[in-house]
């Protein structure tokens, strides 16, 4: 969000304070599951605080926002807890004190951003876990890749720091009509082979990711989901038009997530694996080097629309081991090492020359609780299984305080998050209680978690088995699988092929709550485990309104 | 049956175990767990998106079509494309070949230097305190994990000390020929490229150590209880001249053989070696292959270590052949 969305965004929020005060229309708040009433709830940013009984029906006044709908959503999935709700993952850099930088919320690494801090600084070098899967930035979509491929490309909009939205290769970007958005193109671009930007480009790059007839079957297609295709509308004012489906309230979000703009002319003159073995972006770095799985060099572009950047070259390469990361960044190799574990924090803070820097990811970690199988039909049941954890213990003893106990899907600072929601404390005569009367007492449940996909999701695991197991009336253990055999189970679109209860991790780059609680708790979400009539109302009603943010 | 004859049906043969290769990996793909798509797709993708991409990577045909069609293009030089590069997975695989090779050569080089001499010593001085520090120290070579010994030498040698870099390979042996014409300083870049290779070749180096060094003690203490020693040392030939001239070379004979073997299993076993330094060979790509379940690349790799497996086979046996013509016989 920029300074302006964010005070109209607040703007809407007291209006819809107002508004609500008056508005009586009541929603159930249960959906034909008996909620935990003994809890001090609230609706959410935008309403008014209610506090319910157990003999109580919650009532709550109707959302005016597309926020309070959001926020509701979020209240709905604290209280009828499809989830063990753990933890916002963090991303750890060991930083060298050569250079001068700070990391992003969204995983992402631009050397755009980094400043020599010593004469040693001006060539800088990262070493992450794993290189790219191909240079073709609409052709991936994972946090290696981008950290590669955002040197040389750039989207129509893009994200500070902070995740608010930013306009780059667009100087303006409206809402025409409900399916109608439209992008005004910067003038004065030209990409690294010296070919200047057209609106042109510009649709051509937006159809590629839409539409699979149109080169390349793009992975980022979900991310524009509900995006039909782009026109240019006038090369005079430079102006594209995007179409849509229908209103779509995360279209900018979406849009300064993924993607990038290519050359037409180079892209149609060159086939795949040239594409995804060279570059020819607008961005402030020049691709000088590619060695695929290795190493990729770049140099400052010179011909850059906007300020040079301030280092000359960037280096990015790989281990896969973080030790080996470690000690390169230790013995001056590298300067950025990327994801240290915990076990590796002290040697870093430790060494003269290197220090830690760490930032809250868009990840969420969770353990899914599949609502249709025994015992976990039983929102008390899934309540009592959140009760019995000690999120701050997992937080300290586990990730060694590089993360935050969440009670929601929708991480703090993201559209949608409920500000008055708190992770459910431990309490074991409580959990104990629940599970009584879920009528599910003696239950023995089984955790699955992948090895080694998240930060400390094995350790994360066992120690939540573990304290579930404290339960007088419940016996829990963990089991590891392959992260790919968990995927194939996780992705089948049936819900029957997940395992009963299982921890998997969710990156949201869009900073919004839908791109969380659709795919994973809506019923026709692609990985939901959870089905419930009011959440999914919920959601309907936020995405038929436009979003404050943008 | 003459050494044409000989050569003729080793190399049928060889052609067969390669096809045997090709199925089996080609095999491997429809029991391992996971599918492709899972590692192409995003999770989210819609069932619409993991279709199309089936279709894209020829996955939705029937499995005999694909692997009549795989057997097809290999005949024709192609192993198809990375599913997650579109890269030719030939480019991908020999592109990385060279920096395992170099690495299995100088994992060789430093176990003949260390064995040879340690097997002598312990053969020449049984049952003394030599024979027992020898012994001990290919026991400890054998039992010392590979992973464990790179991380400790990192630490020494390039962490603390700054003699020899932590990880990488900045330079390979074709960018040092290259130098001798090219602009970049020859010196510099043959010391980085042997500076690099130092660590990872002694850590992958030293379990093969301890192997020969025990197949060296065996075979030297096989050949000097052989009657021809004792009718040199009865002609009056010195000691030395026994040991290192006659019984050495004798014994060498097999240990040149599990050389050339072990050279094989030096390029296939590396994984870890290469994970810890983070040596860009084949390896670290099998790895890689693995996790995404690029299987262009991981069938294209398996193939190459093992048609290079069958090469050396067969070149072992030509030169046993050619050196002790009984074997064709048999």
């Amino acid at each position: 969000m920029s300074e302006k969305d964010t005070s109209r965004r607040r703007f809407l929020q007291a209006a819809g304070s107002a508004t609500a005060a008056v508005a009586l229309a009541g929603c159930s708040g249960n959906g034909g599951e008996p909620t935990d009433g003994t809890q001090t709830t609230s609706a959410g940013g935008d309403e008014t605080q209610t506090t319910t009984s157990p003999e109580e029906t919650t009532e709550r006044p109707e959302p005016e926002t597309r926020d309070g709908y959001l926020q509701r959503a979020n209240l709905h999935c604290h209280e009828q807890a499809p989830w063990v709700f753990l933890n916002r993952q963090y991303s750890v850099y060991g930083r060298s004190s050569d250079i001068e930088w700070e990391p992003r919320t969204d995983e992402r690494v631009s050397a755009y951003a980094i400043e020599p801090a010593t004469d040693d600084g001006d060539d800088v070098v990262m070493t992450q876990s794993q290189m790219d899967s191909g240079l073709d930035p609409q052709d991936h979509r994972e946090t290696p890749t981008d950290n590669i491929v955002l040197q040389a490309y750039e989207g129509l909009l893009e994200r500070d720091r902070e995740g608010a939205i930013v306009e780059t290769l667009a100087t303006d970007y409206e809402r025409l009509d409900e399916t109608t958005v439209q992008f005004t193109v910067r003038d004065n671009v030209s990409f690294h082979s010296g070919d200047s930007l057209t609106p042109e480009d510009v649709a051509y790059s937006i159809n590629r990711i839409v539409d699979p007839d149109v080169g390349i079957e793009s992975p980022q297609v979900d991310q524009l989901i509900g995006v039909e295709g782009a026109e240019v509308a006038s090369t005079d004012d430079r102006t594209v038009n995007v179409n849509l489906a229908g209103l779509n309230p995360i279209v900018f979000a979406s849009f300064a997530t993924y993607c990038d703009v290519m050359n037409k002319s180079w892209v149609e003159s060159n086939d795949d694996a040239y594409i995804n073995q060279n570059m020819e972006g607008t961005g402030p770095f020049v691709l000088s080097n590619y060695e695929q799985g290795v190493e990729v060099e770049f140099q400052r572009n010179n011909d850059y629309w906007d300020d040079e950047a301030a280092i000359s070259t960037f280096t990015i390469n790989s281990a896969s081991e973080s030790s080996t990361r470690v000690n390169r960044l230790l013995s001056g190799e590298t300067d950025i090492a990327v994801n240290v574990p915990p076990q590796e924090v002290s040697r870093i803070e430790e060494n003269d020359g290197s220090s830690i820097s760490a930032v809250p990811s868009t990840r969420v970690l969770f353990n899914a609780m599949r609502y249709d199988v025994e015992p976990f039909d039983s929102p008390e049941f899934r309540q009592a299984i959140n009760y019995a954890i000690d999120l701050d213990s997992i937080v300290e003893n586990v990730l060694q305080t590089f993360g935050s106990p969440t009670g929601q899907p929708t991480l703090e600072g993201f559209f949608g998050h409920n500000g008055d929601i708190d992770p459910y404390p431990q309490d074991l005569e409580r959990a104990e209680q629940l599970v009584e009367e879920s009528g599910y007492a003696g239950a023995e449940i089984e955790l699955v978690t992948p090895i080694g996909r998240y930060l400390r999701d094995v350790e994360i695991a066992q120690a939540v088995a573990a304290q579930v197991d404290e339960l007088s009336n419940v016996s829990a253990s963990a089991r590891q699988v392959e992260f790919s055999t968990l995927v194939s189970q996780v992705t089948t679109g049936n819900i029957e092929d997940k395992p009963p209860w299982y921890l998997l991790g969710w990156g949201n780059a869009t900073f919004d709550a839908i791109q969380t609680i659709q795919p994973l708790l809506a019923s026709d979400g692609a990985l939901t485990s959870y089905k419930n009539d009011e959440l999914d109302s919920l959601l309907d009603e936020a995405q038929s309104l436009p979003s404050e943010s943008n | 049956m003459g050494y044409g004859r000989f050569l003729l049906k080793r190399g049928v043969q060889g052609v067969g175990v390669v096809w045997g290769v090709v199925t089996v990996v080609f095999v491997l793909r429809f029991i391992t767990p996971g599918s492709p798509i899972d590692t192409v797709a995003p999770l989210d993708a819609s069932q619409e998106t993991r279709r199309r991409i089936a279709e894209e990577l020829g996955l939705n045909e029937p499995l005999y079509i694909q692997y009549l069609d795989y057997l097809w293009e290999l005949l024709h030089g192609n192993m198809g494309y990375s599913y997650i590069s579109s890269i030719p997975a030939s480019v991908q695989v020999f592109q990385k070949l060279p920096a395992t090779l170099e690495l299995a050569i100088a994992a060789s080089v430093v176990a003949i230097v260390l064995s040879i001499p340690l097997g002598v010593i312990s053969a020449t001085r049984r049952h003394e305190p030599a024979d027992y520090a020898a012994t001990s120290f290919s026991l400890l070579g054998i039992s010392t994990p590979n992973f464990w010994l790179g991380i400790m030498l990192v630490l020494v040698f390039a962490v603390e000390l700054d003699v020899f870099p932590t990880s990488g390979r900045a330079y390979g042996f074709m960018d040092s020929m290259a130098a001798i014409t090219g602009p970049e300083p020859f010196f510099t870049v043959v010391t980085a490229w042997l500076a690099s290779l130092v660590l990872p070749a002694i850590t992958l180096g030293t379990y093969f150590t301890a192997l020969i060094t025990r197949l060296v003690r065996s075979g030297m203490l096989d050949e000097l209880s052989q009657g021809y020693v004792r009718a040199t040392r009865a002609k009056g030939l010195p000691e030395t001249l026994v040991r290192y001239k006659h019984v050495l070379r004798n014994t060498l004979v097999p240990v040149v053989t599990v050389l050339g073997l072990q050279l094989g299993t030096l390029i296939g076993g590396a994984v870890i070696t290469e994970a810890v330094f983070a040596w860009p060979g084949l390896g670290t790509e099998i790895i890689r292959a693995i996790n995404a379940r690029d299987w262009p690349i991981l069938q294209g790799s398996l193939i190459v270590i093992g048609t290079g497996f069958v090469l050396l086979n067969i070149a072992v046996d030509a030169l046993y052949a050619y050196l002790d013509p009984r074997v064709i016989a048999e």
